[in-house]
């Protein structure tokens, strides 16, 4: 018989915070996605708008410049709430694709092999694992949609002056709830579908479902049922209508921004009802 | 009578890859997404005409008591008062006001409801002003032939089956591959050419049951409000060519894309990819080049659809997409559909040979 | 039952008949890319069971996907029988190959998995029947085999996967870890079974770790390491060829020490070891004929030999030899 010695004494050391455990799965997330050169390229493809927009605002606050150029300017150059409505749908398109392309390998990998116990079996609860998950989408959505949403509204508010700013504030406020809440919704869908579906290729196909069929059969019983409430499974349209609600702007859809919140409420919910059946520290093998 | 013994073994081994696959097709948990695609127009068309049967005897029962003649109601115009509206074709049968504060003022928006016993007119009122007139005519035929048309080309064909043939046919192989269990199939004396017609054949089978299927149930559904009398004449005339017409264009439209779809599970390991690419090229062909334009699956479908859909109530940009097919004659858009499906699988087949098996890079 | 392509063939050469009842590889590479799998491999494996060994990654599972077509080869040429692996019509007539992979086709119970992949061979459904239960009798799975293969045991997933593989009465069986995750007792049935495939003169190529196995079953032996073939061909005639490697030799007799002092005076004895229990000896030696001539000698000296046995002629002690080197020197 052999007698070894006792060497192993359990950690002694300092704990990091237990409400910041959660950031640990982002971190292992970001190391694995900024591998892909195609993501990093999207990135990049996504900073177009918001780059152009800052030029907009520069020029529209410098006409000199266009009048020497002799290009007549009128006065399409507006920087008002229809500019970041425009801003806000273009980036909220973005943000749809960076979900196609990040959302179908958040979930899908951990349930398939097996790793929802190694995670659960910790110290570390559901939710903690679903804000860590979803953490890895926002934080990316909100690079492309409301930080340059803000500084573009601070580029603007200092060239147009501290009244202007005050008197427009609801803008910074609209952007940065709007595009939260689309990041929410987006990061929800995400990952209740890759939850759900085991292959990630299926997933990322099942995100660009939900989005089409849900918009194309919503006009559908619209046409059929000569009704407006088939927009309510139209997430976009809704997304839509809570925009124009922030932003004081007429989206031009029939449905009421209450109706519209309470339509992005109960789609979060019915995630979130998905995400509880799955996100399981155990599994049942039939 | 070499070939004769080969086709007869490669007719056999055809056969046994569309018995397993069917398998795990029709009767897999993982493709009910597919049934639900499928039925929900069906659930659609049925709840609508049940509506309309309602509606039907709702307003009939209205004309007697709420009477309002046609002409009266027709002549009613925007920017009238609500008091000049109920001098001209009296009270309405229903009533709906609600009052809001808007930047510290408030309106009212007040909706009046009348029938003539056949066509429903709904008058909104925003502070006493008539601000918007809405007419909901009994439907007809040929109302519901353009309804079904423009569900069936919008939603139907480039929606729920483009999805359910992504689903299905990038399953085939791709499906395989993660599954780790394709090695099965090229384990066995099979030409590889031989295992992708049966595989696709396989497909094809689910596929074009289930849409087909659906259509005729939706076309059920929509006839079920329809009298006996009004029945009668739609079939006599029109309405057994539009049935086929139908019918046949989902099983073609379930050709097209199961092809495409079946080769893009081949040769990419993200199918979904070329899949989006795809429906982005679908929905732009109104804007592209006559040339361009033939190299696609809708524009063969939509141009042999019967009816020419006409859509009320839908975006601009939907509107343009189901507006634009042009009328081509059908053994054409047959014989090219048949065409871009073959080269397709031609080139399907091609990459099928190559097949390796390799699960770790997949 | 319908003729398949191989017995209607006319029209290609017959190969040698020599090459008939070979697996022959033929300066074979395949690359992954930069990753080396195999590299210049000439084999000519006749029937027999043959084992292929090697540590993790030293191209076995390679080896075996290319020769039933899975992969193809960067370069050379392989033949199975004289059936080229790129013509699957003929070759999977006479090769079944049970994978490494522990995945099934979803919703198949035992029964309908190794029924279904033989009606594509062409042949009835009535022949398939009695050949699939024929194969799962054999792997002692008839009472299961009605049930899922989802709801298998590893043991009985291994077996079934086995049976898919025997249900054609192949000519060449390719096996991927086959007694892995079997009890002893379903472990010695197994190897029973592949005796009786190559007592019919059919070709049993497996790989394993289990090297004492290696030494029970196999008549022959392929040592891989790093994607190429170290050593091939019988165990004994493979360690004998090892001639840097000195021979150990354990000699039991009654005067252990004095025989120690008499082997020491030669010069190809490099080591020598008493057992522990003071009844014989471990002897290392350089030349194996020479020390046997020594040991007449010593016999005759008046030291009473008992039994005499090589002490390395086996799979573990070669594959130190050969491979256990190459590991170190990484």
């Amino acid at each position: 018989m052999a007698v070894y010695k006792r060497t192993y004494k359990q950690y002694e050391g300092e704990l990091t915070p237990g409400w910041s455990r959660f950031l640990i799965l982002p971190r292992f997330s970001y190391a694995r996605l900024f591998q892909s050169k195609f993501l990093l390229m999207f990135l990049a493809i996504c900073c177009i708008y918001p780059i152009g927009a800052a030029a907009f605002i520069y020029i529209a606050h410098n006409l000199s410049f266009l009048q020497a150029l002799n290009v007549p300017a009128g006065n399409f150059l507006q920087v008002n709430e229809k500019f970041f409505v425009y801003y806000c749908n273009f980036q909220a398109t973005m943000a749809f694709l960076l979900t196609a392309i990040v959302g179908p390998s958040l979930v899908s990998p951990d349930v398939t092999n097996n790793a929802m116990p190694l995670y659960l079996s910790r110290p570390f609860t559901r939710t903690e694992y679903v804000l860590g998950r979803m953490t890895v989408l926002m934080y990316l959505i909100a690079w492309i949609s409301w930080i340059p949403g803000l500084i573009l509204f601070g580029i603007q508010g200092n060239m147009a002056g501290w009244d202007w700013t005050k008197d427009h504030l609801w803008i910074a406020w609209g952007v940065f709830a709007g595009m939260f809440a689309w990041s929410v919704i987006l990061a929800l869908i995400a990952l209740a579908i890759s939850a759900w579906v085991r292959w990630k290729i299926a997933a990322g196909g099942a995100i660009l479902a939900v989005f089409f069929v849900g918009a194309g059969f919503g006009a559908v019983i619209n046409n059929v049922m000569r009704t407006k409430n088939g927009s309510l499974i139209d997430l976009t349209q809704m997304m839509a209508t809570a925009w124009g609600q922030l932003l004081r702007y007429d989206s031009g859809n029939s449905i009421s921004a209450l109706q519209a919140w309470a339509s992005l409420a109960i789609a979060s919910a019915i995630c979130l009802w998905l995400l509880s059946k799955k996100v399981r520290a155990f599994e049942v093998v039939k | 009578m070499n070939k004769k013994m080969h086709w007869g073994l490669w007719w056999a081994q055809i056969r046994s890859v569309i018995r397993l696959e069917m398998r795990k097709t029709f009767f897999a948990k993982r493709g009910l997404w597919v049934y639900l695609l499928a039925l929900m127009p069906v659930v659609l068309f049925f709840a609508d005409s049940a509506n309309v049967l309602r509606d039907r005897d709702r307003r009939a029962e209205l004309e007697t008591t709420h009477p309002a003649k046609a002409e009266a109601l027709r002549s009613i115009e925007t920017g009238m008062t609500k008091d000049q509206v109920v001098a001209k074709v009296g009270e309405p049968y229903g009533q709906t006001t609600f009052t809001f504060t808007r930047r510290n003022e408030s309106h009212s928006r007040t909706v009046y409801r009348y029938t003539d016993g056949a066509n429903d007119y709904v008058f909104t009122f925003r502070d006493d002003e008539l601000a918007q007139i809405r007419t909901n005519e009994l439907r007809t035929i040929a109302n519901d032939s353009l309804i079904f048309a423009t569900v069936f080309q919008f939603f139907f064909l480039r929606l729920a089956i483009f999805f359910g043939c992504v689903g299905i046919f990038t399953n085939l192989f791709r499906g395989e591959l993660l599954d780790k269990s394709l090695h099965f199939y090229l384990l066995a004396p099979i030409r590889r050419e031989v295992l992708l017609v049966g595989k696709y054949l396989a497909g094809l089978i689910a596929t074009t049951v289930i849409f087909t299927t659906s259509t005729a149930l939706q076309i059920l559904a929509m006839g079920w409000h329809l009298t006996g009398p009004s029945m009668t004449e739609f079939l006599r005339g029109p309405g057994w060519g539009q049935i086929g017409a139908y019918l046949g264009v989902t099983a073609l439209a379930c050709l097209g894309y199961g092809s495409v779809f079946l080769a893009a599970g081949l040769l990419f390991r993200n199918p979904i990819i070329p899949a989006a690419v795809v429906l982005l090229w679908e929905s732009a062909n109104p804007f592209l080049p006559a040339a361009l334009k033939k190299i696609s699956v809708i524009f063969y479908l939509q141009s042999m659809c019967p009816v020419v859909a006409k859509p009320a109530d839908m975006p601009a940009l939907a509107a343009l997409l189901l507006s634009s097919a042009e009328a081509t004659p059908a053994v054409w858009a047959i014989g090219g559909l048949i065409v871009v499906t073959l080269a397709v699988l031609a080139l399907a087949a091609r990459q099928a040979r190559a097949l390796e098996i390799n699960y770790s890079a997949d | 039952m319908i003729a398949s392509p191989e017995t209607t063939n006319q029209g290609a050469a017959a190969p040698p008949p020599i090459e008939r009842s070979l697996v022959v590889f033929d300066n074979v590479s395949r690359f992954y890319g930069e990753v080396l799998g195999v590299n210049r491999v000439t084999l000519a494996i006749p029937p027999g069971i043959t084992s292929l060994v090697g540590p993790n990654g030293s191209g076995k599972t390679t080896l075996m996907n290319l020769m039933t077509g899975l992969v193809r080869p960067t370069r050379g040429d392989i033949k199975v029988r004289g059936v080229a692996t790129d013509d699957p019509e003929r070759l999977f007539r006479i090769v079944g190959y049970s994978t490494q992979f522990d995945s099934f086709p979803k919703g198949l119970t035992g029964f309908d998995f190794v029924y279904s992949f033989l009606r594509l061979f062409g042949d009835s459904h009535a022949d398939c029947e009695a050949r699939a239960w024929k194969a799962i009798e054999r792997v002692n799975l008839a009472e299961p085999a009605k049930r899922r293969v989802a709801g298998y045991s590893k043991g009985m997933r291994q077996r079934i996967k086995l049976a898919q593989a025997i249900a054609h009465d192949p000519q060449v069986l390719v096996l991927d870890e086959p007694l892995n995750g079997l009890d002893p007792l379903v472990r010695a049935e197994t190897i029973a079974l592949f005796r009786e495939f190559a007592a019919a003169g059919k070709h049993v190529i497996m790989s394993t770790h289990i090297l004492h196995e290696v030494d029970m079953i196999s008549d022959q032996v392929i040592l891989l390491a790093n994607g190429y073939v170290v050593a091939e061909g019988e165990i004994s005639g493979v360690r004998s060829e090892i001639s840097e490697q000195p021979i150990q030799v354990q000699v039991r007799c009654d005067r252990p020490s004095a025989m120690a002092a008499r082997v020491f005076a030669t010069d190809h004895v490099v080591e020598v070891k008493l057992h522990t229990d003071g009844g014989g000896l471990l002897i290392k030696t350089r030349d194996a004929d020479k020390f046997y001539r020594l040991l007449n000698h010593i016999a005759l000296e008046g030291i009473s030999i008992e039994s005499v046995t090589p002490a390395d002629d086996n799979a573990n002690s070669i594959y130190e030899y050969l491979i256990g080197g190459e590991e170190a020197t990484r």
